[in-house]
This record gives C-alpha cells, structure tokens and sequence, in this order.
C-alpha cells in the first residue's frame, strides 16, 4: 500500500492530531536509546497514537489485511531498537494513553492504560500508600507498556523481582484485530492458576506477539523505612563474595549495586563533591521494611561486610542515602567523563550471570576491553548478576566504532559461556536476537511456532526478539 | 543562551544517549504528546541539520521553533547535554540559511535601535487606540499572540524616569539599572517602583537614557549577529556612569546578561540578583515596613529559577512584606510565555498557561508575584482569560507599598 493510500485508511480510525505522517516527523521515531539505532534508518510509514483498544483493534486489522509491519512504541527508552520500525510499518505511540483506570485498594491492584509512565503510576499510588516494586533506572519516562513487554525489572529487583511476578492480566490485542483478555476475563483474584499462563506468554514478548492495551497489576504497601549501607573494597573479588556473605546470613536486602574502580573515578570527575572513597569495588546494599527491622538488618549487614571492607557506612538519613544513591544513579552518565572524546554507548550493557560467576565475568570484562583497546566501566544489579557494562568510545571514530562492536559481541559471548543470559532486563529486540539460537537452543523453534500461531503474517513488530531470518536451526 | 555554531556543540549533541528522560520535564511535550515535541527530538535534528542529512527548511524552522527555552531539558539530562542552546544554534543556523525580510526588519533594523523600537511602540499603541489591532485580531489578520501584552502604557518607564535617581537616605550603594524592553514598554509601574524602592533602601539607582535590549528576543529567533554588538554597547553605557554592578527586574534579562558575562561579551561588571539584593539591603533598613494584609503565591520564571538557580529570596522578599504566603502546587513548572514561543504557538502555550492558572487559584491567594515581567504578562492574560480577580504583580512592586505605607 502507497503511504498516501495508508495514511488515508488512517485517517478513517484516527483523527488527524493523532497520526503522523510527515517525513520530518517519522524520522524522529527512528531511535530509542540503543547504540544501533545510531547507525541505521529505521523510518516507519506512519506514526498514530491509540487511545482505544478499538483503535488498535481497527489499525491491526487494517495491518493484516495489507501485512503491514505494526511496531509497539512506549516511551523509546529501550536498548535493543525494539520499538523501531526496523521493517518499516506503522508505529503505534501508545505514550499518550496513560490513563490509570482504578486504583483497587481492597483488592490491591491497579488497572493501567499501557502509557502510563512508572514515575507517574508510583506517584499516584503513594496517595493509597501503595507501590508498584519493579524500579528501573528509566523510571521518569518508560511507560507500564514497556515494562510489562519487556518484563523490565531494575535496582530492588534483588527483593521484588521483576515485573512479570506483578502483572495479573492483560488487555492484548492480537495482530488480526482480536481482542482478548488474560487471566480470566472478570477475574480480580490475586491467585489464579486457571487455564494455560498466557499473562506470562505476553510479558517480556517485545511487542512481537501482540499490543498490550490494559494492565491489571499486583501492587505492594509501600514500606515504613529504609536505610543503606556502603562498603569499599580494597579487592574486586571481595564483593561478589561479601553480596553471598549476606544471603547467607538470611537477609534479602531491597537492592545491592556494585561500582567497580573505573565506574568510581568516571564518578569523582563527573561530580567531585560525591567523593566516592577511591576503592577497587564499592558495594550499595539498601533494606526496606518496618524502622526496627530495618536497624537490625542494617547492624547485622555492617557487621558482615567489616570483615571484608576496608570501609564501612551505614545511613538511614534521607539526605544522606540520596546522596549514596545518587552516585549511583550519575554513573551510567558520568562514565563518558573517563576520556575527553568519549561518548557512553548502550550496548553490550545488560549481561546477567550466575551469581557464582559475577567475579570472573567482571574480570573477564576488562580482559576483554583490553583485547579491544575500548575502555568500559562497570556498574549494576550484583545482586541479582546482572552486569552492566558501559563502553566509552570515541563515535566520531568508525574504526572505534567497529573495536566496540566486537568488544560487546565478546561480551554477549561470554556471558552465555559463563551460564548467563545476554540479557538481564533490557531485552533482545534487534541486537541481540542473533545469539537466541545459542541460548535457546530448540526452544527458539517453538517461540516461532507460537509467533506463527498468533501472528500467521509475521505483522507483530518484525525482525525482534526471533533469530534473524535465514536462521533454521538445522530444522 | 548560545554565541556558538551548531557544529561547536557537536560533543554535546553526541552525547545525548537519547534515554529520553528529558520527555519527562518539557512542558510542550507534556502538551503534545508525541515523540516529536521530545526534547532529545530536538537534538536528534540538530545533529542531522549539521550533518547536512537535514534538509534546512520551514519544516526544519518550525520543529525548531516549537520550545519556550525553559531549559528544563537542560537541567533534567543526566548526560549533561546543553538542549536549549543545542536549539538556539540550530536556529541560528536555520535563520542564517533562510533569512527572512520580515525577521531581518524587526530584529535587526527595528530592535536594535531604541529610536525606532519607540516608535515602533507608540505606533502599535496608535492602532490600539484606533482599535486596529482589536480589527486584526478580530478578522484573523493579527495572530492570537498579539492580544498578549494588553493595552500599552502611554509612556515608556525611560521616558519618565531620571538616568540618576539619588539615595532617599544616605547612599550606601551604586547600582546600575538594566531597564529591560518588557518592564519598559509593557510595566513602567514596575520600574517606577524598583527605582522608588531601591532609592528607599538607600541606594543610587542608574539608569543610562541609551540602553538597548538585552538580545534575548534576538537570540530566540536565530538572529545572532547584533547581539555581541548591543552587549558591548550597553556595558559601554553603563561604564560611562561609572558603574561597577547592574541588577534588572527581569529574569530574562538577568539571564542573559549572565550568558553574556560567560561569553566575555559583559565583562568587568558585577550583575547582581535583584531579589538578593534587596533581601540584603533590607536586612539594614530601619525605618519599619508596613505588612500587607494579602494572600500571595509566587511563580517561578525559568530564567531565574531554572537558568539562575533562584527560588529561596524571592519567597523570602515576599514574606518580608508581611503577605500571608502559600506555596503553589508546580511552581517552578514553566508558564507557557517564553516571548516569541507565544506569539508562534499561541494555543500550545495557552494550554501550557491553563495548568499555571489552575495552580494559581488552587492556592487561594489574591495576589500572584513573579519576578520576569514576561511572566506577568502571561499570567494577567491567563488570568484575565479565566475571569479570574487574583492580581499579578512583580515582587518590587509589594515591596513599595509595604515600604511607602510604614
Ligand atoms: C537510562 C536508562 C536506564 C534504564 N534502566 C533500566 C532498568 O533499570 N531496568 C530495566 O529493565 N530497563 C531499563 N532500561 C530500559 C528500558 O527503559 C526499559 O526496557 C523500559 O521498560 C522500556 O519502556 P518504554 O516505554 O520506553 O518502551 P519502548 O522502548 O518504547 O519499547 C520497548 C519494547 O516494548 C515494546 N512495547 C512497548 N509498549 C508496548 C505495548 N503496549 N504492547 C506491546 N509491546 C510494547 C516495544 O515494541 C519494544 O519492543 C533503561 C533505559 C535507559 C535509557
Ligand atoms: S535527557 Fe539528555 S541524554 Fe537523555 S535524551 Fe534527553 S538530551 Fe539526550
Ligand atoms: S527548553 Fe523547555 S520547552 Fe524547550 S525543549 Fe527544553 S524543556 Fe522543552
């Protein structure tokens, strides 16, 4: 179909404020935050933004009667080109339908319109004192949508797990233009074993099987305190092994992030007045609960850290935790600070590994970035194994470009070699379908077969998630 | 603010990891909704337009042209990417290309020179009087945005006030007035009553008789040129009288004054915070002051907020004048005005302004204060779209009658 003639059928199911067609326009829903997207047009047809499951039914249905590419689009915060139109095709923004549709507090859930922002959901739940626990870095912009179809997860996933253990039911509509709903079509029960988990089907499937229209979350008292406790270490291996000192103690803290010798200097130069102590590892552990379980499991975690940590704090000051937290939180920015010419890259970034092997993966890491001469820092979730991995280079430069390129598929590599994943919470999308055959193995024939089964035109959000085309598999 | 290139900013722009967390402050994506009134679109763009993958153009121009220059993006991006300048070279670099007769007229010819800017004035009061504009905007030959700035005063501030006002008192200080075009034209009220206030509290106010604008509506609208130029001439005017600090009523004007100081386009001259310096001269002022019986909330301009870092004196200025002071919800979220935004997005900055108005009245108070003229005259014509009885004015402004009353 001509984009005159697409735009026109459009424009019977949309009114004109809400599609975009312009060239001008559709070039700008040509990145999210990936690398990748740096290096490729990845213009789509047209761009219309849903505020009605009958809107996404109908463009669906027009979508497979011409076998239109259709691509689900939150906020663009994802890493992996997911919600780039990478066949072209129509994008559907769903951002601005953020409605939060009910606030159940009797039955302690909530029903969200799939823009919803999570920052803005958390804010109004505050209100019931209430709380959606999953916490990505990229809370002040993804929206409910994207989380839930990339399962995201973030700092406290260590306690709370990510958000697939949240989502009730869905509103999914599915690539012909059906409309269907998830764990149980009236259902308000928090335990529901009935039928075969489609919920669970549709969270983490990347837009590839279908649009999710309507949220039904679990959500969490918010907790009464928190406190947090910092440890450096004088050797990086120490805390991998001080993160398993305190689980076998027994205590589960809300999250533990580790900052390794590169990640602490790129934040002293970004920002000298957080004066981070100059260590080969720094260890965040955060507890949350009531205020006196809180104390004593920060008492008991400061007590086992000491005897590896060459220094020890411990704050239940608010200020004071920000302030901790915050170098945290600059890191991913201030890692571009290590060379003047260095811009920070998302990819490579997101490896999750066995909590037995986090040590060597950070080691092998900066073996690796001395193989490719392309300096990294190393951040994230120690907790949980997942590594975060920040290479610094410089863009201007295409032959720096391609050492990167290599050094993160290095990286990809290792951490499926280690018994990991490629992906810890960020997803696959486009950058990282290429290694689904070697972590899934046969599985992946089946992940195609019920793509096939779903969306028989390959519409859904084509070219994520699947291997490449081409890859058989030896089927 | 930005005296640099497109292609100067390109570490800047290359930083920008597109995380997006600038969506989440900008107050025209929070109205338009979509990816391409993102800030980091804006950016996105910049880097195409000076790559030349780009094409420069109306449709590029008016990308462009849709942001206030809030700078909240700027302070939002962890990354540290300067947006709003990113913006500002880009439309320099669009006007540059594309120059326009009408843009070339009025900025460059027309407000460059105050003769003619004051002709300008009373020409647009004529046709007020004569009720043309009322016609224009009526028949749609005028845009919306003209019904801004509300009747215009009968005589600039300049042409009343004397270029030395001496100390009420014993002088204790020398400052300079930067008499901005919004306080000039649209408030003279406002002038009269930071010189009358400044010269209570013991000060010698200067105010030079040959001041040009500051540059700002200048550098909004990609006409860079005359900008350097005018500075130099003003800190001239200012160094014939012998002046070592200047202060201003007006965020904007302060802001850029500052931009300039960093751009060594102001240099050797202190430019002082207007609120600062009052708080200050307060605090030795003897004579008693009256409280006002009034219920006030304060709006925070950007340029004084945002791009100044100022919240905590203004709120203090205002309590020293005895009003019963209430905190509005967003205070520091933008207005909508931003100068020429207004006047090109007229309905995107109202929708803007609407949430401003319904926080105002949320307050209960009487009296709004804001430090920027601009703002004044967004938020009279807000609030007198809404029927709304709550009086804006400009802190100094309170300050006078609770000094003039004790
Ligand atoms: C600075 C930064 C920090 C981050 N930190 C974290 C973190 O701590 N934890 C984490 O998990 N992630 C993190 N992310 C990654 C990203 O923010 C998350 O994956 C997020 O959930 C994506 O949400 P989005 O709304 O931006 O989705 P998008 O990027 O727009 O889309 C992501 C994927 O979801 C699909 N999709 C979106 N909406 C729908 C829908 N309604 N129906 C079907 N498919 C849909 C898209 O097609 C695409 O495949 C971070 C990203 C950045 C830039
Ligand atoms: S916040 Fe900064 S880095 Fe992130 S998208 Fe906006 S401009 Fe780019
Ligand atoms: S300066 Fe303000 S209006 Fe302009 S893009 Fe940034 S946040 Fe938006």
């Amino acid at each position: 179909m001509n984009s005159h003639r697409l735009a026109a059928e459009l424009r019977k199911i949309f009114p004109g404020d809400r599609i975009i067609t312009g060239e001008l326009e559709r070039r700008i829903y040509n990145y999210d935050s990936s690398f990748m997207a740096r290096f490729h047009n990845y213009m789509p047809d047209a761009v219309v933004l849903p505020r009605s499951t009958a809107e996404v039914s109908a463009t669906l249905r027009l979508a497979s009667e011409h076998k239109i590419p259709v691509v689900p689009r939150g906020a663009g915060s994802g890493e992996t080109c997911g919600c780039l139109a990478v066949r072209g095709g129509i994008v559907l923004d769903l951002s601005s339908w953020d409605t939060v549709e009910e606030v159940d507090v009797a039955n302690m859930q909530v029903i969200a319109r799939p823009g919803v922002v999570h920052y803005k959901l958390n804010k109004h739940l505050s209100e019931y004192g209430l709380f959606f626990p999953p916490d990505p870095g990229s809370t002040r912009m993804c929206t409910i949508g994207g989380m839930v179809a990339n399962n995201s997860s973030g700092l406290r996933a260590v306690k709370y797990g990510t958000t697939e253990q949240y989502v009730l039911g869905l509103e999914v509509v599915l690539a012909g233009g059906q409309v269907i709903q998830t764990g149980g079509v009236k259902c308000k029960a928090l335990k529901n074993v009935s039928g075969l988990n489609l919920t669970k089907l549709f969270v983490g499937s990347e837009g590839i099987l279908g649009v999710i229209t309507k949220v039904r979350l679990r959500v969490w008292p918010r907790p009464r305190a928190r406190g947090i406790a910092m440890a450096c270490f004088a050797d990086l291996n120490e805390a991998p092994a001080a993160v398993l000192d305190v689980y076998r103690a027994g205590i589960m803290p809300s999250g533990i992030e580790v900052l390794d010798a590169s990640a602490i200097r790129a934040i002293n130069l970004y920002r000298p007045e957080i004066n981070l102590p100059s260590s080969e590892a720094i260890l965040l552990f955060e507890v949350d609960g009531n205020p006196a379980s809180v104390e004593w499991e920060g008492r008991q975690i400061s007590e086992i850290l000491g005897k590896r940590a060459f220094s020890l704090e411990w704050a239940t000051d608010p200020d004071r935790m920000a302030d901790l937290w915050r170098g945290r939180s600059v890191v991913a920015v201030a890692a571009a600070r290590l060379r003047p010419d260095g811009s920070r890259i998302f990819a490579g970034e997101d490896i999750s590994v066995p909590l037995d092997k986090v040590t060597e993966a950070l080691r092998k890491i900066k073996e690796l970035s001395l193989k490719h001469e392309v300096p990294v820092v190393n951040y994230g979730h120690i907790g949980d194994g997942n590594v975060h991995t920040a290479p610094v280079i410089n863009l201007n430069s295409p032959e720096e470009v391609g050492r990167a390129n290599k050094l993160v598929d290095d990286i990809h590599r290792l951490s499926i070699e280690l018994n990991g994943a490629t992906t810890g919470e960020h997803g696959v999308g486009a950058v990282r379908n290429q290694y689904a055959r070697d972590e899934h193995g046969e599985a992946v024939n089946i992940m195609r077969r019920i793509k096939e089964a779903l969306d028989p035109d390959n519409i859904m959000n084509p070219g994520k998630l699947l291997p490449p085309e081409g890859d058989t598999g030896g089927v | 603010m930005v005296f640099e290139e497109l292609s100067g900013l390109k570490e800047h722009y290359l930083h920008c990891v597109r995380c997006g967390q600038c969506r989440s402050v900008c107050p025209v994506f929070e109205e338009v909704r979509n990816e391409t009134a993102a800030p980091r679109s804006k950016v996105f763009l910049a880097h195409m337009l000076s790559s030349g993958e780009l094409r420069t153009g109306p449709e590029a121009a008016a990308h462009f042209s849709r942001c206030i220059l809030c700078q909240a993006c700027t302070r939002e991006c962890p990354s540290a990417v300067p947006v709003h300048k990113i913006i500002l070279a880009a439309r320099f670099m669009l006007a540059r290309k594309h120059p326009s007769r009408i843009r070339g007229t009025i900025f460059r010819e027309i407000w460059t020179r105050p003769a003619l800017l004051n002709l300008a004035a009373g020409l647009i009061r004529c046709s007020q009087s004569l009720g043309l504009v009322k016609m224009g905007l009526a028949c749609g030959l005028l845009p919306p945005g003209f019904s801004l700035p509300g009747r215009l005063p009968r005589q600039p501030a300049l042409d009343s006030l004397p270029e030395i006002t001496p100390a009420a008192g014993k002088a204790t200080t020398r400052v300079g007035y930067f008499l901005g075009c919004s306080t000039n034209y649209l408030y003279p009220e406002i002038a009269g009553s930071t010189v009358s206030v400044l010269s209570q509290l013991g000060c010698e106010v200067v105010l030079p008789k040959s001041l040009k604008c500051c540059g700002l509506p200048l550098l909004e609208s990609g006409e860079l040129e005359p900008v350097a130029p005018m500075a130099l001439y003003n800190l001239a005017a200012f160094k014939r009288l012998g002046v070592n600090t200047v202060f201003s009523d007006c965020a904007s004007c302060t802001a850029t004054l500052k931009e300039l100081q960093a751009q060594q386009l102001f240099s050797g001259i202190e430019v002082l915070d207007l609120s600062g310096l009052l708080l200050e001269l307060l605090d030795s002022y003897n004579s008693g002051m009256k409280a006002l019986n009034r219920v006030a909330t304060y709006h925070d301009p950007c340029h004084l907020a945002g791009a100044q870092g100022i919240t905590l004196s203004p709120r203090q200025l205002l309590r020293r004048t005895g009003v019963e002071f209430r905190e509005m919800k967003d205070a520091g979220n933008c207005c909508g005005g931003g100068g020429i935004f207004a006047i090109y997005h007229y309905d995107l900055s109202m929708k803007i302004l609407n949430k401003k108005i319904a926080s105002i009245e949320e307050t209960g108070a009487d009296i709004v204060a804001t430090f920027c003229p601009t703002c004044v005259m967004q938020l009279r014509h807000g609030l007198a779209k809404h029927k709304g009885t709550i009086e804006v004015v400009h802190p100094v402004q309170l300050l006078a009658q609770s000094l003039i009353l004790a």
